[in-house]
């Protein structure tokens, strides 16, 4: 695994493809963004639909701040400050809904703030698309290795982070609310801050990774930041890999970066299909890819060897 | 200031608008009560409905209204099939699948609609649809009073249903003690099934005159879903009375909101106000 890390990070020195950089960076950016919503919906039960509002603050904070003089990497770690300052605002009202009202008081979020920067202007400048629709200004310095570096310290440090959180007192928690919620409550877990924290932790991260997203892309506008999309393809990416699984966000984004270039020449049909697949392997195969590997006992050895790593 | 009458005008659209809100928030009610599925896809349902309505109306130059004839039954049977063949099952896998396979449903329609129609705004546009009526010395948009109409009959069609009616009966039965209704001989299957169903038809309804009174887009759906919910919210679930006075107060705050903020804010401000009510009592304002 330490090897093939390693290779990824010397991606942009040895000379590969563009392209290849472009698979890698988007699959770092997914697997950030993946892995959190599976530790809120896969170890939190929290099924947030609201991961757009995050990473589209995180970008509008690092873009705004490049209009007004702050360095564009001072933005990009504020810009994860202000996604968490968010969840702690927004988990006022959603934190008093449990399961199915928390999805959908989720939901809501993004599509307010998208209407908030279509009428808020908030920087004067150069205008891209309706509304608030701004470029990154002053990063002609950055390179795409810059980049693609940054992208996947946060893609791995993701995986790492989820392993971490699983094996602290927090993931301990999560488990236990996870199996009997009132138990837990009442052998002393704390149900509302240990759901808090990991509302907070997938704002930051999801937020850095949008951050870095909209640095790669070079602009932001609103219609498509606070997209439905974005949430799409976060569950797709968790679902098909295996929710509630470690390994399997990895497994699911490779896929959906595979299906993103493969789908991008059917620009109209690729929601559709992708669509399709989520609801088609939620029903056949709902552990997904990870959920079939795991009946087979080569995998099963495998995977005690990186593991023991 | 024109007159004292100015405001008077928002007040009483918003109470017309209020019928529809009620009609799009009466399949969602439904769903949630006998399933205990907050159904994602119910705003795409409904604008699958303006949809059909538009397709037949600018294909054969059938009359809106008179095109439910058709556009009932269909989303009536697509509602069983979409019940029996992908939610019915989710339910069996986790809690959070029907949800999620919801979702799935949602984009699948959305996507759908942005192939056949491609993003552009569509409205159903009839000889009356544009026509206003007197009240007082007020105008007001004759399509919104024939919205609070129609919410009007579904609703008190469906409460008559669900009171005299065995299927009715049933399921009410199945929505208060799912276990109790088994016992009692009721195919609880069989009755989410036409729980769905009757939630599509009902958005059918709502489809055309959603069509008739506003603009929309494949996309039209969510900000659709979240005034049904915010209906719902704030009727607190489960009363189709409670359902119509969330319908009527969340329309006044729209188009009053409007009023004062301008036009372009009035999503904005429905939005923060169903946060704003969940913050502050989510059992709705009727709930117990």
């Amino acid at each position: 695994m330490i090897a093939s890390i390693v290779l990824l990070a010397l991606f942009p020195f040895i000379g590969v493809p563009r392209s290849w950089l472009l698979y890698v960076f988007l699959f770092s950016i997914y697997l950030a963004m993946a892995n959190m919503w599976n530790l809120l919906a896969g170890y939190s039960g929290l099924t947030s639909l609201c991961q757009p509002a995050f990473l589209g603050l995180a970008g509008y904070t690092m873009t705004m701040g490049t209009w007004v003089g702050v360095p564009w990497w001072v933005g990009l770690i504020g810009g994860g400050v202000v996604a968490a300052l968010f969840a702690i605002l927004i988990s006022l009202p959603v934190f008093r809904l449990s399961g199915i009202y928390f999805a959908i008081g989720t939901l809501v979020v993004p599509e307010a703030l998208r209407l908030v920067f279509y009428l808020w202007k908030p920087v004067g400048g150069a205008l891209h698309g309706a509304g608030a629709g701004y470029m990154v200004k002053g990063i002609a310095d950055v390179s795409m290795d810059q980049i693609y570096l940054i992208a996947l310290l946060i893609g791995i440090g993701s995986i790492f982070l989820m392993r971490f959180i699983l094996r602290s007192n927090l993931g301990l928690g999560l488990a236990a609310i996870r199996d009997n919620e009132r138990a837990a409550a009442s052998s002393g877990v704390n149900v509302f801050r240990l759901k808090l924290y990991t509302f907070i932790i997938s704002a930051v991260i999801t937020g850095w990774a949008g951050a870095v997203f909209y640095l790669y892309q070079g602009y932001i506008e609103p219609s498509a930041t606070f997209n439905v999309k974005w949430t799409m393809t976060l569950l797709l990416a968790t679902v098909i890999g295996g929710m509630r699984t470690e390994e399997g966000p990895v497994f699911g984004t490779m896929v959906v970066v595979f299906l993103y270039f493969l789908l991008a020449r059917y620009a109209g049909y690729s929601f559709l299909i992708q669509g399709i697949i989520l609801v088609g392997i939620m029903l056949l195969s709902p552990q997904g890819i990870v959920g079939v590997l795991r009946s087979n006992r080569l995998y099963r050895a495998l995977a005690q060897l990186i593991s023991a790593r | 200031m024109i007159g004292s009458g100015d405001i008077l005008t928002p007040i009483v659209m918003g109470f017309l608008l209020g019928g529809l809100y009620a009609l799009i928030a009466l399949g969602l009610s439904m769903v949630f009560g006998v399933m205990r599925l907050i159904n994602l896809a119910h705003g795409d349902f409904v604008i699958l409905g303006s949809y059909g309505a538009y397709a037949l109306m600018s294909f054969l130059g059938m009359d809106p209204i008179l095109s439910l004839v058709i556009c009932i039954p269909v989303m009536f049977a697509l509602g069983f099939g979409v019940q029996k063949y992908l939610m019915g099952r989710a339910f069996g896998i986790s809690m959070e699948a029907p949800l999620i396979i919801a979702f799935g449903i949602a984009l699948i329609i959305q996507n759908t609609n942005q192939i056949f129609w491609t993003p552009l705004s569509r409205g159903i546009t009839t000889s009356y649809s544009l026509k206003s009526f007197q009240m007082g010395h007020l105008q007001f948009p004759l399509a919104y009073l024939l919205d609070f109409l129609a919410g009007v009959i579904v609703m008190i069609a469906l409460r008559e249903f669900l009171a005299r009616t065995y299927l009715g009966r049933a399921i009410t039965a199945a929505s208060q003690d799912k276990r109790a209704a088994q016992l009692m001989g009721v195919n609880t299957n069989r009755i989410h099934g036409y729980a769905f169903a009757i939630a599509m038809a009902s958005a059918a309804v709502a489809g055309v005159f959603l069509g008739m009174t506003f603009p929309f887009t494949p996309t039209s759906g969510i900000s659709f879903l979240a005034i049904a919910f915010g209906t719902v919210i704030i009727g607190g679930l489960g009363s189709m009375l409670g359902t119509f006075i969330g319908g009527i107060i969340l329309g006044m705050v729209q188009t009053v909101g409007g009023y004062f903020f301008g036009p372009a804010t009035q999503m904005l401000i429905l939005y923060l106000i169903v946060l704003v009510i969940l913050t502050i009592r989510p059992q709705g304002l009727f709930g117990r």
